[in-house]
């Protein structure tokens, strides 16, 4: 029996539904492609209820958090966010998350829905003398996720007494939306500028808030042409982004370094589990590495297609796409270190044919037309 | 989701993998069906086929959208004789029109009587859609 997020009824009157990690979720209302274009032109919304919300309060929660994720919780400042990794004690990555910091409530933990069994187990069982108390408020807290250039714009018209512009990117506060509590982040899992917004005490068997400041962000939208997006344009976005998907891109059997991910692994904070792990592999050179391919002729790149060079195979792909943004295919894999440099031409096995792609840096797109940094 | 109505015009044949075949004097023409493209939806690229010969049920190439990737297969055996090139610029005419300008191949066939016994008619694969529709 698959499982069911506050914003279940909105979806099955209006999406193609599918399951992922145990949910019905929507895969698109209109379609991937418009719903994509939506969020890098305008503005589109997603429900993300599925994933894991944890909170940890008590004394030790900072030095708890500390000693589980790779980036520095001591350095994080009240109201703010950030990216981090749970690694196991051989370095391999048990999970991505983004760790809140509130003023004077507890730290929001945000995991992957198909690691939520898996982290709450983890968190618990490494508790030790820590004093610290986590309770998983995963189905008491339902969350939408509104991106593109125009999504400010449109939140600002539900959040009274409250500038978004005094929110820069990673800022988190609660704030009063259409009258309900809310925790609002400038987060998300685009590349675009936008928001991610918790509504407390809202379960799937009452839905009522939830659904209500759904219908109110896609009524607040509609003049700039918001769209409800589905799963499906989720994970285009965060491909062409260049950002992992858990349990493709990382798993328990790849580390941060050769997963390009060291820019959250924080090695002067202190001790940590994975550390001396991931010091042994940083100072042994990382034998593959993650890294972006764009196909140069037709033809889409897919999950566990081999990759080429000269006939021989050096590498995997672990996701692929068609990008509407580029209208090419795109693909983020491992491949030998050697081979893991700018330009560098490859080949991908797809059915038995080769198509011939180059190495690129991520984001797959032009920062300087798409994705939050773009030149207005 | 809403509910689906499919297309299944009369003087095709049709398959279980949702190809149809249409005899035209000595040759066929093929495609993949309206519930295909449909349970594809926005198709992005097609994989054409191969010149020459083909058994019947062998994978011919794919249909591929942004998020997934289905194989197509014979209808009957023969000769693949002409590809319809403009797939490689508008895959999008498989969504516009399937049974139309998204046709994917022309197969010179070389066991049709026999094989022709083996697809369906419309009223049989529309009835055949239902029970897949009715799970």
């Amino acid at each position: 029996m698959a499982l069911k997020t506050q914003l279940f009824q909105y979806h099955v009157e209006h999406a193609h539904m599918f399951e992922f990690a145990g949910f019905q979720m929507p895969l698109w209302y209109e379609g991937i492609i418009p719903e994509c274009l939506a969020v890098r032109k305008s503005v589109g919304a997603f429900d993300i209820s599925h994933m894991g919300r944890i909170f940890v309060s008590g004394p030790d929660a900072e030095a708890f958090l500390n000693h589980l994720t790779t980036n520095n919780v001591a350095a994080l400042k009240p109201n703010h966010a950030q990216y981090t990794l749970l690694c196991n004690s051989e370095g391999g990555i048990k999970d991505d998350l983004v760790i809140f910091k509130l003023e004077e409530r507890p730290f929001l933990v945000v995991c992957n829905a198909g690691n939520r069994a898996k982290d709450l187990e983890w968190m618990t069982s490494n508790t030790g003398s820590y004093n610290v108390r986590i309770h998983e408020a995963s189905n008491d807290v339902a969350m939408i996720s509104v991106q593109g250039p125009r999504t400010a714009r449109v939140l600002q018209s539900l959040c009274e007494g409250v500038d978004l512009s005094s929110f820069i990117r990673f800022d988190c506060r609660p704030v009063k939306m259409a009258g309900q509590e809310c925790i609002l982040s400038r987060t998300g899992y685009t590349g675009e500028d936008g928001f991610e917004v918790c509504i407390m005490n809202s379960t799937p068997d009452k839905p009522g808030q939830a659904l209500s400041l759904w219908s109110n962000i896609l009524r607040a939208g509609r003049e700039l042409g918001i769209k409800p997006c589905g799963l499906g344009a989720r994970d285009v976005l965060r491909l062409e982004a260049g950002m992992s998907l858990y349990g493709h891109d990382i798993t328990e059997s790849t580390d941060p370094i050769e997963a390009g991910l060291d820019f959250v692994v924080k090695l002067e904070k202190g001790d940590f589990i994975g550390k001396e792990a991931i010091l042994r592999r940083k100072d042994e050179g990382v034998k593959r590495k993650r890294i972006g391919l764009k196909v140069t002729g037709k033809g889409i790149p897919r999950a566990e297609c081999r990759i080429l060079k000269n006939g021989r195979s050096v590498g995997v792909v672990t996701s692929g796409t068609f990008s509407p943004t580029l209208n090419t295919g795109i693909a983020i894999g491992y491949v030998q270190s050697m081979y893991s440099n700018m330009g560098e031409r490859l080949s991908i096995e797809v059915h038995g044919r080769l198509l011939e792609a180059e190495v690129t840096g991520f984001p797959f797109y032009d920062p300087k037309l798409y994705g939050f940094r773009r030149v207005q | 989701m809403k509910s689906q109505e499919y297309s299944t015009p009369d003087g095709f044949y049709y398959t279980r993998d949702h190809e149809w075949l249409k005899v035209e004097g000595d040759v066929c023409r093929i495609g993949v069906t309206d519930y295909a493209q449909k349970s594809l939806h926005e198709v992005v690229f097609v994989d054409l086929p191969k010149l020459g010969k083909v058994s019947r049920a062998e994978s011919l190439g794919t249909v591929e959208s942004v998020k997934a990737v289905s194989d197509y297969f014979a209808p009957v055996s023969g000769e693949v004789v002409e590809v319809n090139e403009a797939l490689e610029n508008r895959p999008d005419l498989i969504n516009l029109s399937p049974y139309g300008d998204g046709w994917i191949a022309i197969i010179k066939p070389s066991a049709l009587e026999a094989e022709l016994v083996e697809l369906m008619n419309s009223k049989v694969y529309s009835e055949f859609l239902r029970s897949l529709t009715a799970k």
